[in-house]
């Protein structure tokens, strides 16, 4: 972005952000031997919370979309990496045989349906978790964006969806376990050997950095910088001939994808997926933890996400109200710290300043009388 | 061993629907009306519910999450009036305004006055004093679900009809008609408070033109406050009286707020008459799909149908298409 703006001829690498990247990585690479089995699982469930923060981020942070439908992207996904799971049972863990879920036989099925048949195959499966979300993602940002909606009325729109999706999967019991949900998956095995907890956490970090690399790279790029034009003056931007639109459609659809894998990951993790990842509740957490986090600083919504999660996990067992100190804590930062937590560590430490090349020529703009 | 039939995708849509709907002997028109009746409930339920909410968002354009946590408070104060003073619930209706717009009048006064004009701020703030309100109130009363009791002499039906069983295939609850005369009762009073009254004129011109407004000597903050406080009291009225029907939780009032923000953005927030407009549609159509397929289906059917009404007219059904 800055070398486009300012034209610099050096290399545009970051070598700060990279030198921090590298030992943040580091960190959560030696993590999972010095921690038990519990903070194992429970550590990798709240990286796929933090890279599901991470995509809702890239619409609201940087676009200004708020969307309270991220978790039934995250959740689409997860349906259908636990089909996958539920249909590679092995005959004995199944009751009804390999042929045919057991909730579905509960609900009188007697035939797998067309739809669900082709996700027993792991190239399939993979594909739909990612392609589902990210396909409903896209029908539903081609409908709204390409007309004169604005943002208020988007976010209704995005509750809309959530409810009517938890809705509709509670009342399809036959074909989605109801209020259940899928529950005793398989576990994801590779080439026939199960990969262990800590196999899957490294997966998971992988993704979560990928998921991380690949947001700040498109931010930093000519396309985040049409992004962020959109959050901040979207009638002008339109004016230099640029298809709001179709950039809108596109960094949706993206982050539905990217949500979609998360929730992918999440089910061999949690071994079980239902509706309440659908409802309003969950994708109001998502928007919690990127308005704590700060919006378009990307990690800090990850972070809010992991640290938040952990202290639920320890206030749960003091008290049965930590909800009420998330809505407080959400209220004091809307409140009094609007840029979420990150922005009060010092601006040096800021992305923006992170992502700038490392070789500033002397008589660069400063940025300190600013 | 597979089924890659049309019937069986269809079959896979509609499955609940045929559960339904077994006997193919056409539809039964005493039942449709019946049904139709008691849509009329519901809209009378949406309509109390919504009315609070065209007041906060569509005269202030505040986005209130909290929405369906004052409908709970609403319930809540009913539930103490009921319980420690044996009031009628009919009594405690005043006190069940009260005590929410009080509520609503220091939350505008702490929270949605540094706001105004951030909308996306509003709703996040909103959404944190609804889970707030929420802990609060399970801190107090317990996550218990509490019982509410309806006064007997609304209790029994109202039919229209008695077949020679002895049983009236159409028929309603005198309660169901009692929300109903609230809720009229509510809009028409509102109406008035707003077109007939120096206040609503004063809070007209605000939402017009506030500098204006401001400059002709209108207290401005104090409309503010007041028109929210009486929103949330709505609100609390809509609580009180719906806490009958249904059992009294903390997280109850996240069951009205979808549905009242459907019935808003349907309706139009233009004229308060929208809102009346708006529940009809809702509740009826609600109903009569439910009849014909079922009950979650009607709704995502509904709720699907509102999307695709915003995303063609945000402004409502039911608002005058004004000129540039």
């Amino acid at each position: 972005m800055a070398n486009a703006v300012l034209g610099y001829k050096q290399s545009t690498f970051p070598t700060k952000l990279v030198i921090i990247s590298l030992i943040g990585l580091l960190i959560f690479a030696v993590l999972p031997f010095v921690l038990g089995t519990f903070q194992l699982s429970f550590l990798s469930k709240l990286m796929l919370f933090g890279t599901l923060a991470v995509s809702l981020d890239l619409v609201w942070g940087f676009t200004g979309i708020l969307s309270f439908a991220h978790g039934v992207f995250f959740t689409l996904g997860g349906y259908a990496s636990a089909y996958y799971l539920k249909l590679n049972l092995s005959a004995a863990a199944n009751t009804y045989g390999v042929d045919i879920p057991d909730f579905m036989v509960w609900n009188g099925l007697e035939v797998l349906p067309w739809f669900i048949a082709p996700l027993k195959y792991f190239p399939i499966a993979l594909l739909a978790t990612v392609a589902v979300p990210a396909l409903f993602a896209y029908i539903i940002g081609y409908f709204i964006f390409r007309s004169k909606v604005s943002g208020v009325y988007i976010t209704i729109i995005t509750l809309a969806i959530a409810s009517a999706l938890t809705t509709f999967f509670v009342s399809q019991q036959a074909y989605t376990g109801g209020t259940n949900g899928i529950t005793d998956v398989s576990s994801l095995s590779f080439f026939g050997s199960e990969i262990p907890p800590i196999g899957l956490y490294f997966i998971i970090l992988a993704y979560a950095a990928f998921v991380l690399a690949l947001s700040w790279w498109l931010t930093q790029s000519n396309f985040g910088l049409v992004l962020r034009s959109i959050n901040e003056n979207e009638k002008r931007i339109a004016f230099l001939g640029y298809d709001v639109a179709q950039y809108k459609i596109f960094i949706w659809t993206l982050s539905a994808a990217m949500a979609g894998m998360a929730g992918g990951l999440f089910v061999p993790l949690n071994r079980f997926i239902s509706p309440v990842y659908l409802a309003v509740a969950f994708g109001t957490q998502v928007v919690i933890w990127v308005a704590i986090g700060g919006r378009g600083t990307l990690i800090g919504p990850f972070i809010a996400a992991i640290l938040l999660g952990q202290f639920q996990n320890y206030a749960d067992r003091v008290t049965q109200d930590w909800q009420l100190i998330v809505g407080i804590l959400l209220l004091v930062v809307v409140l009094f710290i609007p840029n979420g937590l990150m922005s009060l560590l010092p601006e040096r430490f800021s992305l923006a300043n992170l992502s700038k090349p490392t070789r500033i020529s002397p008589r660069a703009p400063s940025e300190q009388k600013s | 061993m597979l089924d890659f039939s049309l019937t069986s995708m269809l079959s896979s849509l509609f499955l609940l629907a045929e559960e339904a709907a077994p006997a193919a002997e056409g539809i039964s028109w005493i039942a449709l009306l019946n049904q139709a009746l008691n849509g009329i409930g519901i809209v009378g339920i949406l309509l109390l519910t919504g009315l609070g909410l065209a007041i906060t968002f569509g005269v202030m354009r505040i986005i209130n999450l909290a929405h369906g946590e004052f409908i709970m408070l609403g319930a809540y104060v009913t539930f103490v009036m009921q319980d420690f003073f044996k009031m009628d619930l009919l009594m405690t209706i005043p006190f069940a305004f009260i005590g929410t717009a009080l509520i609503g009048a220091i939350v505008e006064l702490t929270i949605i006055r540094r706001l105004y004009g951030r909308p996306l701020e509003t709703l996040l703030a909103t959404w944190g004093l609804s889970i707030v309100l929420q802990g609060v109130v399970k801190l107090i009363f317990t996550a218990e679900l509490k019982y509410v009791r309806a006064p007997s002499y609304l209790s029994g039906n109202l039919s229209f009809l008695t077949n020679e069983a002895g049983t009236s295939p159409i028929a309603i609850s005198y309660y169901r008609l009692f929300i109903i005369a609230v809720a009229l009762a509510l809009l028409a009073l509102t109406m008035f408070l707003f077109y007939g009254t120096s206040w609503g004129r004063q809070i007209r011109a605000v939402t017009q033109n506030r500098e204006m407004a401001k400059c002709l000597g209108v207290n401005t903050k104090l409309i503010d406050m007041g028109t929210f406080a009486y929103g949330c009291g709505l609100a609390g009225v809509a609580g009180a009286v719906i806490s009958a029907l249904k059992t009294v939780a903390p997280p109850m009032g996240q069951d009205y707020l979808v549905d009242a923000w459907m019935v808003v953005v349907t309706g139009g927030v233009d004229k308060l008459i929208g809102i009346l407009a708006g529940s009809f549609l809702i509740g009826e159509s609600n109903a009569i799909i439910a009849f014909m397929l079922n009950d979650p289906l009607a709704r995502v059917i509904v709720l699907a149908a509102v999307i695709v009404l915003i995303r063609y007219r945000p402004e409502g059904l039911f608002t005058v298409q004004k000129r540039a």
